[in-house]
């Protein structure tokens, strides 16, 4: 099973994610084509705009593949604390965008920080994982304190901005890497009875009312046609009349008759959803999930506890950025503004997939081949 | 792979990633089900309200008949008026907010100069309505797959000028939720000349909506409320179509093939323009009419076509203004309009030429002649001979009170006793023939029945007959009633209309028409969809004796130095008729102004004729309200009547080669040099 024969490092690329990624690129900007085809003015040239960051992306996911991932061991502290100073940065300059700052202007080119942090995240996160002493039994909940604190950081800055759907991934994407853990069943006890006394706590005091009204508007259903609702509203109907088979390609009457505000960005798949129908929808859900099972399946063969962490750091990024987003349009969750893998239309979204997916190939390729093991003895030993 | 462990150890994960992949997979199932629920289960019921978003039916207008006289010209058709409406709501970055709260309302206040009371009027309905349906917004929240909710339009103000229109339209891009909405709005050239007859529009109210729904009629509507505009309303209105368009979230409407590809059938009902009238009517008569009426206050005028019983003229006096009635002017002028006109003790409203029924004093006398000169006794034998005198001292006795006459005519025959109106002759001849065989001939000549003109309601008005006195005078009757029967006073009254019609069927030699006044319908181009041909009511067998002896007293009428009506004879035109002057008893109500009093206790004035005497074409009935002696104040109208129709008869004889000219009266000015 390992064995996908031996040589060069063209020979040891994972095909499959490649082709998965790949083929998610494609649709995401032939869907943004359709998503932008009404618009006449500088947004219908969006689909081009993405054509460039995926190139970017691309170079992107090919230069951190080529490097050995424990370079990024090396500077995955550093890297994490850049990428907090960035949030931090945003705080105090950052550009209101609907009445939240999210980005950084670096000439001309809006820059999210809080995107990229969810990598940083990973990153230092696996680090910590992979140096912490290797206890034999389960966990206590004081030796994941580190590893929260690093996690609560970027949680809290981005809540502050204020961004309510990136700051759970983050706290999400902390989740997955500590279920990886044992831990011990009176530390869980424990979590949980924090977590019933904090999360109240949290909705009084750590929520803004925009935040507060969209998850309201959420659990009311059927939502407040006038304000919060009416994007998952409109969105909601545009799934349903894509119907089994679908519109066809650009000509879903919610999309192209402007019932979908932010096709482009939050709601790609509605438009998806209405120009291709179930089938169009069950094609993506499917490669969505084959990418995170996938990721799981390159942790599992993971050398190392770093890959195994980062691999599924990546995974439980793409996969709760893919839920979150569908969740939210199809109105099984609340509305929080999350974009949806290589399908949304931004430059630093764009850049940080494929900054995972680099990663995530790092891994794949570098985990033990029986074959190789000789070789790897000699180059890997410390 | 222990061997791997010179690295960190993954052991301790192994077992977690199958948990993960287990959640894994069942979060994607989960989304698979709803997109399963969403686009297969309910794909229907979404599909539905995405048409919804985007298809809106649109209502097409129609137009409403134009009302032309006889001669070409237009009496009543439709012109643009500009209404001005604004919805309550608009949607604001994203939001809904209130009109009355965002910029579009400060602007609009200032572009239409709305004064202060309409400001506050409207801030309160808009702010009220906005109140409403933030909460109808909420129920339909509660509710799953409802109709979306229908945001109501308000009205700022009708018939805005062109001014304002030409600056809502400059700065349309500032006013968001304002239109200006073109309604066509009723349009009489002619204004009050033509009130009665054609009547006016009014919006159509909730209990005649009730009952008019099934035939399409719908909130806001304008129905015809008198005369033409309501007895031939279902040919006048025409019938509304619709549209569905596509249109965008923010209300812009698309087409070309890729928008009308969504567009389900039906897609269209195209509507039907009403149709076009021709009337019998020739409105320069009406005009000369309205001339020779100067003088007086009240009164109306009938002529008819003798040959035909097509009606040339309807006039009634006073009118109103029916560019008023029907909202050319705003709702307030309407009711302002309506609180006066009904007011009025000359009763404006009322169509003085059908709707209301008078004493005819002596013009009714060529009938008791006739019954007179029919009338046998028990052998067969006439009652009465036309050439025996009478012996008039001015008044006679009956019973025990006197029946006066107008002068002391001494001795008259039947002919002089028509020409000179003498009172005694008829009393005498009524009382020889009974009340009864008056009103037989009076009923012949159609007295006493609706004529079935069909646009205002009718007065039959009365002729009283020995059954009549039964009922209505518990058998209380005198014979004195049948001597003021015959001088066609006491109980008899007939509409001036009944008294035209009779006319022309004494002139014509007993023919009784049906009177028409629409002679034609036409489409809105022009081709004629239904012609009216003439209809004979009834032939009335007169002797032609007895005929000519009429004549002859109707003529001296006019035309004799003895004659009632010889003062005011016309020159150039050849008239018989007869004058009417009938007595009227007005209760005053105590305290009443004198010189009001005064006026409703005057005479009526009547004539009734026909002309040209010798080859008769027209017959006319005039009456002045209290206008005194009919020979003075109702004959010089009629012979203005009667020479005004000559002459447009001798006009519109054109030489053969000219006659394809388009009729005379208002030309367009298109292809003017």
């Amino acid at each position: 099973m390992l064995d996908r024969g031996e040589g060069g490092f063209g020979e040891r690329i994972d095909w499959a994610l490649f082709i998965a990624v790949a083929l998610l690129a494609v649709i995401g900007v032939v869907n943004l084509y359709s998503a932008t085809s009404v618009y006449t003015l500088s947004r219908a040239d969006m689909y081009v705009s993405q054509v460039y960051f995926l190139a970017a992306g691309s170079a992107l996911a090919i230069f951190v593949t080529v490097i050995d991932y424990r370079h990024f061991e090396r500077f995955a502290y550093p890297l994490y604390v850049a990428g907090m100073l960035s949030l931090v940065l945003v705080l105090a300059l950052g550009k209101g965008i609907r009445g939240s700052s999210r980005w950084i202007n670096l000439g001309g080119f809006g820059f999210q920080p809080s995107e990229f942090t969810k990598i940083w995240l990973i990153l230092a996160l696996a680090k910590y994982f992979h140096d912490s002493p290797r206890s034999d039994g389960p966990k206590l909940l004081r030796e994941l304190t580190v590893p929260a604190v690093l996690a609560f950081i970027p949680f809290f800055l981005v809540l502050k901005q204020p961004d309510l759907g990136t700051a759970l991934i983050h706290g999400l994407i902390f989740l997955a890497i500590v279920a990886l853990q044992r831990i011990r069943i009176s530390s869980l006890v424990l979590l949980f009875s924090v977590s019933a006394i904090g999360l109240p706590l949290f909705w009084m005091f750590g929520m803004k009312a925009y935040q507060k009204e969209r998850i309201t508007s959420f659990l009311s259903p059927e939502t407040d046609i006038t304000g919060t609702g009416y994007h998952a509203y409109h969105a909601r109907i545009a799934i349903g009349n894509g119907g089994l088979l679908g519109q066809g390609f650009a000509k879903g009457s919610q999309n192209q008759y402007y019932f979908l505000p932010d096709q482009y960005s939050d709601f790609p798949f509605s438009v998806l959803s209405e120009d291709w129908g179930f089938v169009g929808c069950l094609v993506l859900l499917s490669i969505y999930a084959f990418l995170v099972l996938w990721a799981l399946r390159i942790a599992s063969q993971a050398k190392d506890r770093f890959g195994a962490v980062v691999a599924v750091g990546v995974g439980a990024l793409l996969f709760w950025h893919s839920v979150f987003n569908i969740g939210m349009v199809s109105g099984v969750l609340p509305v929080v503004g999350v974009t949806l893998p290589l399908m949304s239309y931004g430059g630093s979204s764009l850049l940080t997939i494929m900054l995972g997916v680099g990663l995530l190939m790092n891994v794949s390729i570098r985990r033990p081949h029986l074959a190789q093991i000789h070789t790897r003895q000699l180059v890997f030993v410390r | 792979m222990t061997y791997l462990g010179q690295r960190s150890d993954t052991a301790e994960f192994r077992r977690r990633f199958r948990w993960h992949a287990l959640f894994v997979v069942l979060v994607f199932g989960v989304l698979v089900g709803r997109m399963f629920q969403l686009q297969v289960v309910q794909g229907a019921d979404y599909q539905e309200a995405a048409r919804e978003n985007i298809i809106r039916r649109v209502t097409l207008a129609t137009t409403r008949g134009v009302v032309r006289d006889s001669q070409g010209r237009v009496l009543a058709s439709s012109r643009p008026s500009y209404n001005v409406y604004l919805v309550p709501l608009v949607r604001v970055d994203r939001k809904y907010r209130c009109l009355a709260e965002t910029e579009s309302w400060t602007k609009l206040i200032d572009y239409m100069r709305l004064t202060a009371e309409e400001r506050q009027r409207l801030e309160k309905k808009i702010n009220d309505m906005c109140v409403d349906l933030f909460r109808r917004f909420e129920e339909q929240k509660k509710e799953r797959n409802k109709k979306p909710v229908h945001v109501p339009q308000v009205l700022v103000r009708e018939d805005v000028s062109r001014d304002i229109v030409a600056t809502l339209e400059t700065h349309e891009s500032e006013l968001k939720g304002v239109e200006v909405v073109s309604v066509p709005v009723r349009y009489y050239p002619y204004g009050d000349l033509s009130a009665h007859m054609l009547g006016y529009m009014s919006e159509i109210d909730g209990e005649m909506l009730s009952r008019l729904r099934a035939f399409k009629y719908i909130e806001g509507d304008r129905i015809g409320a008198a005369g033409v505009e309501r007895g031939w309303e279902s040919y006048l209105r025409g019938l509304r179509g619709w549209e569905k368009v596509i249109v965008d979230a923010h209300n812009t409407r698309h087409s070309g093939p890729e928008a009308e590809r969504l567009l389900d059938e039906p897609r269209r009902l195209d509507p039907v323009p009403g149709r076009d009238l021709r009337l019998t009517v020739d409105i320069e008569l009406v005009e000369a009419i309205d001339k020779a009426m100067r003088g007086q206050i009240a009164g109306s005028a009938v002529v008819t076509d003798v040959r035909t019983g097509r009606i040339l003229a309807l006039y009634s006096k006073p009118g109103f203004d029916p560019n008023v009635l029907s909202g050319g002017m705003g709702k307030q002028a309407i009711r302002d309009a309506i609180r006066r006109l009904y007011s009025d003790p000359l009763l404006p409203t009322l169509d003085k030429t059908m709707s209301g029924s008078y004493p005819p004093g002596s013009t009714f006398k060529p009938f008791s002649a006739l019954a007179g000169l029919r009338a046998m006794d028990d052998q067969g034998r006439r009652l009465i001979d036309p050439q025996r005198t009478t012996q008039c001292r001015g008044f006679i006795t009956y019973g025990k009170r006197p029946f006066r006459c107008t002068h002391v005519h001494g001795p008259v025959n039947l002919r002089d006793s028509i020409t000179r109106s003498c009172n005694v002759y008829f009393y005498q001849l009524g009382d020889q023939v009974g009340l009864d065989a008056l009103a037989k001939v009076a009923f012949d000549y159609g007295f006493g029945a609706k004529t079935g003109l069909g646009v205002n309601p009718e007065s039959s008005g009365r002729i009283p007959t020995m059954q009549w006195y039964a009922t209505h005078f518990k058998g209380q009757f005198r014979g004195g009633f049948t001597l003021n029967a015959a001088i066609g006073q006491g109980a008899t009254t007939t509409s001036v209309l009944q008294l035209a019609l009779a006319y022309a069927a004494l002139a014509n030699g007993g023919t009784l028409y049906q009177p028409q006044l629409v002679r034609a319908i036409e489409t809105s181009d022009g081709a004629v969809v239904q012609e009216f041909p003439p209809r004979v009511k009834r032939r009335i067998d007169i002797d032609p004796e007895h005929h000519r002896l009429l004549m002859s007293g109707l003529y001296g009428v006019v035309n004799e130095d003895e004659g009632t009506a010889y003062n005011e004879r016309p020159q150039g035109v050849d008239v018989a008729g007869k004058t009417g002057t009938a007595q009227t008893s007005h209760r005053g109500v105590h305290g009443e102004d004198q010189s009001k009093v005064w006026y409703f206790n005057r005479d009526h004035a009547w004539f009734a004729g026909f002309s040209p005497f010798h080859a008769p074409e027209i017959a006319f009935a005039v009456l002045i309200e209290h206008g005194g002696v009919g020979g003075k104040a109702a004959a010089p109208v009629a012979f203005a009547a009667a020479k005004e129709y000559q002459r447009l008869v001798a006009s519109r004889m054109v030489p053969k080669n000219n006659q394809n000219k388009a009729p005379p009266g208002p030309r367009r000015k298109k292809g003017a040099p």
